[in-house]
């Protein structure tokens, strides 16, 4: 601020950002928002212009994901905050702490249908943890305090602010106050530890399923240690790739829909079962009272209404992951289910070898994941594509594979990206996309060229809306409604109109020299990796299926 | 998740901070999580400033599914199933 301003709420929305360690925000202004804008021009912290706001809301979400700082984002009333409904509902359900403020029309105007007024205090309430209207200077600072409490605070999530733009303009009254420590409302009872112990000494054929609370709770560590120390078979969700080390030999890849065959089986087959941040999600279960039908349920959560949500756990662990999964660790007596299992292992191994000169997608991601540099964040799109990167790269931590789990929003990957980069500008990103997704958020094009983000993109071209097309012909007699893309523009020219190096490869043969051509340019890349459209995504729980019913091949 | 498909009646004591919003959250959650409302009071201490909600409400699902719902909401003091008055609505069903 200079000095001789007097101190608006805008000005105060900056310090409390300030205070709280923000260094970046993602945006796009507009009439409600412009006196937090007029007060960013005096502010330290770094904006962003998104290209339209459900960028910013990605960017932010990506920020958050690969950094584990809470992402920031705004925009201005109406449509501007309409357009990061998507965004936030993305964070809500992958549980993502991010804090979004919007301008809202002037108090007096509200509830008058004002131009550019909609109540997106009530449209928050269905896509946010928790949200605030801000109906007094007064009540600013405090509010904005609480925002990033309740984002970070038990199962994080994103915390809407909406700022009236008189609000925004008024001069703080009150002097500006040392931010409060939080107070953490998280009330939990003892996690009831010597059940769960007797069950896991029990067990015969016990399996570890870890999801995304793992890398939430920063328990990367504890959840390494556990499954080193009982060397228990594991497999992860979605969202829990990257916290389990991939070249841990009792590691069986992904479970559920499209999960490895060895993980379904090995899941289906096993007696107890130990999950770690994860919530019986149905694309992880199939079939639920087929899930695991012979398990007993150890349920590590910070989450109390996860526990016996969709499956009765016999031993529910509520709490922090770090301080309670210690206290399982232990050697364990389970030689022969290993030993099962490692031949399972062996008999279900992905293979790569596919006729023909034709790309094969599956073999195109394991070389970039064998060729990216340590500690590379990936996003992905939403699609085959997703999948495929899913089963065949390996990530060394749950922050270097950013994708949209349980909202499988199309669009998600590109903005993530750019989000992902700018919160570690010295890592490698790489965002796999699909020629349908990339066109959802193609905008944003245009704020990597603007900051010379040197985001890599992977674009997997089958001119289709694979997925879709996939579950067409598997399911729907092959009728192909409405998943041609076909007429989809030129990627290379297109990509050149940004400034951005681009590259078409069509035959296996060009594969690995692409790749190591764009991992070696500094800037930004669009690779464009034209694949077979009909290709499809092995293995597949079909739908109302057990997870031991998984198809192979068409 | 449907542990039996019987409907059953219950009533949810809510002590709340008297935030305006925090009814339209209680209802929201309450109808997507699948219970239908039979009928609801809602008063303010002033002395306080803290609401009591009396909710009844009738689904097949167990409910515990919904007050562990109701229970994160940020302004919510405290929720517990009134078993006395549940057996009251269930005699009043037919008037809700
Ligand atoms: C915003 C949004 N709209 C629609 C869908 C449904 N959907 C899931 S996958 C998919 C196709 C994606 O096509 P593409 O990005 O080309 O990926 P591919 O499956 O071809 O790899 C669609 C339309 C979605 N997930 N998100
Ligand atoms: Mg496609």
């Amino acid at each position: 601020m200079t000095d001789n301003k007097p101190l608006t709420g805008g000005g105060l929305l900056f310090k409390v950002l300030e205070q709280h360690g923000v260094n970046h925000i993602f945006g796009y202004p507009g009439g409600a928002i412009m006196p937090i804008y007029d007060a960013l021009y005096d502010s330290n912290i770094q904006h962003f212009l998104c290209r339209h706001e459900q960028g910013a809301a990605f960017s932010a979400v990506g920020y958050a994901r690969a950094s584990g700082k809470i992402g920031v984002c705004m925009a201005t009333s109406g449509p501007g905050a309409t357009n990061l409904i998507t965004g936030l509902a993305d964070a809500l359900a992958d549980s993502i702490p991010m804090v979004a403020i919007t301008g809202q029309v002037p108090t007096a105007a509200m509830g008058s249908d004002a131009f550019q007024e909609i109540d997106i205090f009530g449209l928050s309430l269905a896509c946010t943890k928790h949200s605030f209207q801000v109906s007094h200077v007064d009540e600013l600072e405090k509010v904005l305090h609480q925002a990033f409490e309740i984002a970070l605070e038990g199962r994080q999530g994103p915390v809407l602010v909406d700022i009236p733009k008189d609000i925004q303009m008024a001069n703080v009254e009150q002097t500006f106050k040392i931010a409060a420590p939080l107070k953490n409302k998280v009330k939990l009872p003892l996690a009831d530890i010597s059940k769960a112990l007797d069950l896991l000494k029990q067990a015969k054929q016990p399996i570890l399923y870890v999801g995304g609370g793992v890398g939430m709770a920063n328990a990367v560590d504890e959840v390494r240690i556990f499954a080193n120390k009982t060397g228990l078979p594991s497999v992860s969700t979605l969202k829990g790739l990257g916290a389990l080390e991939a070249s841990d030999e009792n590691y069986l890849g992904m479970l559920g829909m499209h999960g490895t065959k060895v993980a379904n089986l090995a899941v289906h087959d096993c007696d107890l079962l130990i999950a770690v941040g994860a919530r019986f999600d149905d694309r992880v279960t199939g079939k639920l009272d087929q899930f695991a039908p012979n398990a007993k349920v150890i349920h590590f959560d910070i989450d109390t209404s996860e526990i016996n949500k969709r499956r009765i756990a016999d031993a529910p662990i509520l709490g922090d992951l770090k301080e309670n999964l210690p206290l399982l660790t232990m050697s364990l007596e389970i030689k022969n289910w290993q030993a099962k299992i490692q031949q399972m292992k062996k008999d279900c191994a992905w293979r790569y070898d596919h006729p023909g000169t034709n790309i094969f997608a599956p073999a195109v991601l394991k070389a970039i994941s064998d060729l990216m540099p340590k500690n590379t964040c990936v996003t992905t799109d939403v699609g085959q594509h997703q999948m495929w990167s899913a089963q065949h790269m390996s990530f060394d931590a749950p922050s270097n594979f950013l994708t949209s789990g349980s909202m499988g929003t199309m669009g998600f990957g590109l903005p993530a990206a750019i989000g992902a980069q700018i919160s570690r500008p010295h890592d490698t990103v790489i965002a796999v996309s699909g020629d349908g997704s990339i066109m959802m958020n193609i905008q944003e094009l245009a704020t990597i060229k603007r900051y010379q983000i040197p985001v890599k993109v992977v674009l997997i071209d089958n001119e289709k809306l694979g997925m879709v097309r996939q579950w067409q012909d598997l399911f729907f007699d092959g009728r192909l409604s409405e998943t041609d893309l076909a007429d989809n523009p030129d990627f290379v020219m297109l990509a050149a109109a940004f400034n951005i190096k681009a590259k078409l490869i069509t035959k296996k043969s060009e594969v690995t020299a692409a790749i190591n051509e764009m991992l070696d340019h500094d800037g930004p890349y669009l690779l464009q990796v034209k694949i077979d459209a009909a290709d499809n995504v092995w293995p597949l729980v079909p739908p109302n299926s057990a997870n031991n019913e998984m198809m192979e091949s068409a | 998740m449907n542990t039996t498909n019987t409907m059953n009646n219950y009533s949810l004591i809510i002590m709340t901070d008297d935030k305006q919003v925090v009814l339209e959250r209680i209802l929201q959650v309450t109808r997507y999580r699948g219970y239908l409302i039979n009928g609801m009071t809602a008063k303010v201490n002033t002395g306080n400033n803290i609401a009591t909600i009396e909710l009844f409400v009738s689904s097949d699902r167990p409910i515990s599914l919904l007050t562990d719902q109701i229970n994160k909401l940020v302004d919510i003091k405290s929720v517990r199933v009134d078993n006395n008055a549940s057996m009251l609505s269930t005699a009043k069903e037919c008037s809700a």
